[in-house]
């Protein structure tokens, strides 16, 4: 009905790409109607701040003409985000984007590096129990995994580094040290994130279901009777998809559980930036990681969506409505 | 011929070595270099001395800024950048000759700038400019105008005369060339972040986490300070921050929890050095509520509290049990006031004369009404020892009879409920003391109101002659008697039940030599400091 | 969860290879006794709050006793920072996940189930705006709303957990939606709608009725896991539930300023019941839905 000279597949991914775009466009919305709700008079701070990180040692409340209604406001909030001024710190006085942008980075490597971990530990299980089924050794690791995500994870992480101080007689945070970044030990906040974020029972379970399913499909069956590579033909549905679509669907997750990790280990990350924040009443920058955050998910959403289709050119002739929430 | 030249250029080669070594050492013998890696818990939000209001800030500040005085060990004030002062027989006028040899901290690829009048008068009218946000105006207002007399010469004139007042010059200098703004600073400003002071050491940098480095201050007027770097790191955890100095990852705690005295004290590699806080804890009380008016029950209250046994449990008894409105380390505590002892005898009986009677629930009651009260506590970064005084007083007072609910509310709702709508009966909270001894803004009747700090609406005509006769006077003596007057009526009256003073202890590695603590700004000896080769 | 196909029963023993339920419905039913148990748990802490049943009194500061191991003079899990028993406190800390756990089971459930209803009933349109809603709940990590949320409001623990409640929407519309599009697909509806009924009955008593429930329950189940690491992981940072009141979370916070200098005990404990409620959720949601949905109406 559309444009007939473009390949369906780059018509969906288009139509991908502006679904986000407009779920980020929803999340601002969100974020702003908390603040507006807010008891007293976070605005004028926030709008305030947005005017001054432009155009420092001017009167601000005159030069601005403050906007008063409320969608007024949300455009000009808006308006300046998208041109990168997310608004001064009220705790600090700095830009917003610039401090959040250097702690961002930080989180994400805290995050892709626990989602590794998380699954390096889940994959090998679930495909164990997939091919295998439940027996001695598969059953035990998937309640081991059922254990362990019931951990609160901050008191995982203090038994973690109670072993490391007392037992192994080391120092293990990378950070505050004064021999400089022990790179080393970057990986504990990341394995103890990994393991202890809470979705380890439910990507084992998910994985290997999925697998298990693909696996009894006619098609590999088919396979396995002519003899060719199991593994080549279930790799795509059974392996790719479920592991994009888990990990895609737990960002929200660990990126929670990043925010408790980050206080343990003292990891300059967004989550203690958050959590500073919202002690302080610090909106403009609570604002601006609560979307970055959501940046984030989406952006795992959709890279994960990318591979779906590259994966299943079929899938491009098929609505966007059939994804499921 | 030659011998001459010879002698003439020996003669030079050893002026100029001295002129080299008097420049950059001290004469006192003692090696420089080294780098002290010391412990924050929590991290600065801006790092200049007006707009700052957290000790992390001041710590920082103390290292960077000068006064135009300074006070030593012994509490005597010192020429700093000011190298010797007059003041006018009718003590209404001051002035200050300022050293010639002041440098600002040099930026790379700037030339030096001198620290000339015009920086002093400049500090002043940014701190007293009302767009300016700063807790330090109220401090200053005594101040009437500050004019530059000429480039090394300032001259300030106050409104009254007042006791001590060359004490009150010792607030920091701030570059006229500093900040961006040349009428106020906010925190917007980049100076905040990067400042350039006159002190021992100049920031160096700032990292990505945090970190703040600075380096020594080679042209520093007393001399180059013997550490080469001082760093702060930032802590988000009391626990770790601990571990990190049993771990060698930092070399210094300037306030250590004192939940680890014990483990610190056992370990021959620190030194467990005190130093006197002149702050001290208390829980106050609102007498508007009826209840509370009555004094014989802020006394009862006092007796049902077993302040020895808190200190012991929750500070292993570091500390010492306040009797009066004063630290104890200040010359204004009065001795002979000794603290009401542990008695919940006394206390019933003091409420029964006061007219409660046990209720069907156990708890006390007066005419109908229970006596049941609300402790408001901010929830603050390390409340864990908070917390612990809070339940025990609760728990104290629940065996007398009384029925205290604990509120915990986050920082600017309890700001606004006790300073501003007076919205509570009793709240736990510590002053923290830069003065020794004035603490009329507490008890007067005129500082009853929003945002004033008599939030407990104590009036009391006694207390306030006595206090304002101490304002005015200007003999030391007849302050000192005044005060210990009020010592004596406050711990009566008991409008707060004051509680202890913590001893204060900074946890050092042993190769830091020569330590010497202020008990508020903390470094301001630590130019003299230096690490043992 | 997320499934792009739908579980039909028969298919989840083949396909999952989890041959282990079909070898017994004892593990299943022992699953089941499992969430009795907590039924009874919960009992419990509100009779033994009401009654004065406890071992000690959950309030009563001793400060000759603090951080005591397990065994010490009468306290059989030891005692905390002040000295308070901490078997009492941990029955006593039950009430304070049951009521805020309810009410987020409750606001996940109710519009869940009628957004669910609509999109899958509806399809076509209704069904595109209130999945492009869910995606933007799920847009969020949940601790990074709530910490919006806390700097915005003062919220107590009840508005928190409304917050976590609304953040779960999106799960129960995914699960009533799939379920109405398997209906569909097995003509069940068109056959339902054929014979006359009225369509306020398909929906309540056949659909969500014969149909959700096991699924709902299950939802619920994992719904009050989350909610109780969602207490712990707030009283961490210093939001949650304030003392006196205990909560398994503030337990934990409390004893882990004391855990490095070696006093295990007063976190160790709250954080096994923890482990121990949220593992014996997981299995119980396992449990049943073994039990049920392979008891499906087919």
């Amino acid at each position: 009905m559309s444009l007939k000279g473009v390949k369906p597949v780059a018509r969906v991914l288009a139509r991908e790409v502006a679904v986000t775009a407009l779920l980020l466009l929803g999340v601002s919305v969100v974020v702003f109607c908390i603040l507006y709700l807010a008891p007293g008079d976070p605005f004028s701070l926030l709008l305030e701040g947005q005017m001054s990180a432009g155009a420092p040692g001017q009167d601000v409340r005159e030069a601005m003409g403050a906007p008063n209604a409320w969608h007024a406001r949300y455009l000009s909030w808006l308006a300046g985000m998208l041109r990168g001024n997310f608004g001064a710190s009220i705790r600090t006085g700095l830009p917003v984007l610039e401090e959040i942008s250097r702690v961002g980075l930080n989180t994400l490597l805290l995050t892709l590096g626990s989602m590794a971990v998380t699954l390096l530990v889940a994959v090998p299980i679930a495909l164990y129990a997939a091919v295998r089924g439940v027996n001695r050794v598969s059953f035990p690791l998937t309640m081991a995994a059922y254990v362990v995500s019931s951990l609160p994870v901050f008191w995982f992480g203090y038994v973690v580094i109670y072993l490391f101080l007392h037992t192994f007689g080391l120092f293990p945070l990378a950070f505050g040290g004064s021999q400089g970044t022990n790179r080393l030990y970057l990986l504990l906040p990341i394995v103890v994130l990994g393991l202890g974020n809470g979705t380890l029972s439910e990507v084992i379970r998910h994985l290997r279901e999925e697998m298990g399913r693909v696996l009894s499909e006619d098609y590999v069956r088919t396979a396995r009777a002519k003899g060719a590579s199991v593994w080549k033909h279930a790799f795509k549905e059974g392996f790719l998809i479920p592991v994009t679509e888990i990990v895609a669907s737990k960002i929200p997750f660990i990126l929670g559980g990043a925010v408790i990790v980050e206080q343990v280990f003292n990891w300059p990350g967004m989550g203690r930036m958050a959590w500073q924040a919202a002690q302080d009443r610090d909106f403009p920058v609570i604002m601006g990681i609560a979307v970055l955050a959501a940046v984030f998910v989406r952006a795992g959403n959709l890279l994960q969506r990318f591979v779906y289709i590259a994966v299943n050119p079929g899938a491009s002739r098929e609505t966007i409505g059939r994804r499921v929430a | 011929m030659k011998r001459v030249s010879v002698v003439i250029l020996f003669v030079f080669g050893m002026t100029a070595a001295a002129s080299v070594w008097a420049a950059d050492s001290r004469k006192d013998g003692r090696p420089n270099g080294g780098t002290v890696n010391y412990g924050e818990y929590g991290r600065p939000a801006t790092l200049d001395p007006v707009t700052s209001n957290e000790m992390v800030s001041l710590r920082i500040t103390e290292l960077v800024f000068n006064g135009l005085v300074g006070i030593n060990e012994k509490q005597e004030i010192v020429p700093e950048l000011a190298e010797r002062w007059d003041v006018s027989k009718d003590r209404r006028t001051y002035v200050f000759f300022l050293r010639k040899d002041v440098i600002w901290h040099v930026l790379p690829g700037e030339a030096p700038k001198p620290f000339t009048a015009d920086d002093v008068v400049f500090t002043y009218n940014v701190m007293m400019h009302p767009k300016t946000i700063t807790p330090l105006k109220v401090r200053y207002e005594f101040i009437e105008s500050v004019e530059k007399a000429d480039d090394h010469t300032v001259r300030f004139t106050i409104k009254r005369p007042i006791l001590n007042a060359l004490a009150k010059f010792t607030f920091k200098i701030l570059p006229k060339h500093g900040p961006a703004n040349p009428a106020y600073l906010t925190r917007e400003d980049p100076f905040v972040r990067r400042p350039i002071g006159t002190g021992p050491y100049k920031l160096a940098s700032v990292s990505g986490d945090g970190e703040i480095t600075l380096a020594a201050n080679d042209a520093y007027f007393k001399g180059r300070p013997h550490l080469d770097t001082i760093v702060a790191k930032p802590f988000a955890d009391q626990n770790i921050m601990t571990q990190a100095l049993m771990f060698n990852a930092i070399d210094m705690i300037a306030l250590v929890n004192p939940r680890y005295l014990p483990e610190i004290q056992g370990d021959k590699r620190f030194v467990l050095q005190p130093y006197n806080a002149l702050s001290y804890s208390f829980f106050g009380y609102n007498l508007r509520n009826p209840f509370l008016s009555d004094r014989r029950v802020r006394k009862a209250f006092t007796y049902a509290l077993n302040r020895q046994e808190m200190l012991d449990s929750f500070f292993n008894g570091q500390g010492t049990i306040i009797s009066g409105p004063f630290a104890p380390g200040s010359w204004a505590y009065n001795l002979d006031v000794a603290p009401l002892p542990f008695d919940p005898p006394a206390a019933a009986a003091l409420l029964k004369e006061a007219g409660f009677s046990p209720g069907p629930d156990g708890f006390l009651q007066k005419a109908g009404k229970k006596l049941a009260l609300t402790l408001k506590v901010p929830i603050e970064k390390e409340s864990e020892a908070v917390k612990r005084v809070v339940l025990a007083f609760r728990n104290y007072l629940k065996n007398v009879g009384v029925d205290i609910k604990v509120e915990f509310e986050e920082w600017q709702a309890w700001k606004g409920d006790v300073f501003f709508e007076h919205d509570f009966d009793i709240f736990f909270a510590t002053w923290v003391f830069d003065d020794s001894a004035d603490i009329s803004s507490l008890f007067l009747t005129a500082e009853i109101g929003p945002w004033k700090n008599n939030f407990g609406g104590y009036s009391n005509p006694e207390v306030d002659s006595l206090l304002m006769e101490g304002k005015l006077t200007l003999d030391h003596e007849k302050r000192r008697t005044l005060n210990r007057k009020l010592h004596a009526v406050l711990a009566e009256e008991t409008p707060y039940t004051f509680l202890w003073t913590l001893t204060n202890y900074t946890a050092y590695h042993r190769k830091i030599r020569h330590v010497a603590i202020h008990p508020y700004k903390f470094f301001s000896y630590a130019d003299e400091w230096f690490i043992e080769p | 969860m997320r499934k792009r196909y739908v579980e039909a029963p028969g298919r989840t023993d083949e396909a999952s290879g989890l041959r282990f339920f079909r070898k017994s419905e004892a593990v299943d039913l022992f699953f089941v006794g499992y969430g009795l148990l907590i039924v009874v748990l919960v009992a419990v802490s509100y009779a033994a709050g009401v009654f004065r049943l406890l071992p000690h009194d959950p309030e009563a500061v001793n400060l000759d006793l603090m951080l005591a191991p397990p065994g010490t003079a009468g306290h059989l899990l030891g005692t905390d920072f002040m000295g308070r028993d901490l078997l009492a406190r941990l029955i006593l800390g039950i009430q304070a996940y049951f009521l805020p756990g309810l009410l987020a089971i409750a606001v996940a459930t109710v519009p869940g189930l009628a957004l669910g209803v609509l999109a899958g009933y509806g399809a076509g349109r209704a069904d595109r705006v209130i999945t492009w809603f869910s995606n933007l709940v799920d847009s969020f990590p949940r601790l990074v709303l709530i910490l919006l949320v806390i700097a915005a409001f003062k919220p107590d623990i009840y508005f928190i957990m409304v917050v976590v409640g609304l953040t779960n929407v999106p799960a129960t519309v995914s699960l009533v939606k799939v379920k109405i599009r398997f209906l569909r697909e097995k003509n069940f509806i068109e056959a339902a709608e054929g014979l006359g009924l009225p369509r306020r009955t398909i929906v309540l008593k056949h659909i969500l009725w014969h149909h959700c429930r096991a699924s709902l329950i299950i939802r619920a189940t994992l719904g009050m896991g989350e909610a109780i690491l969602m207490e712990t992981s707030l009283s961490y940072l210093g939001f949650g539930v304030q003392e006196p009141t205990p909560s398994w979370g503030n337990m934990v916070q409390s004893g882990a300023n004391y855990f490095l200098q070696g006093n295990f005990w007063p976190s160790t404990v709250p954080a096994l019941a923890i482990l121990l409620a949220i593992l014996g959720f997981h299995l119980l949601g396992d449990g049943l839905n073994n039990l049920l949905e392979r008891k499906a109406v087919y």
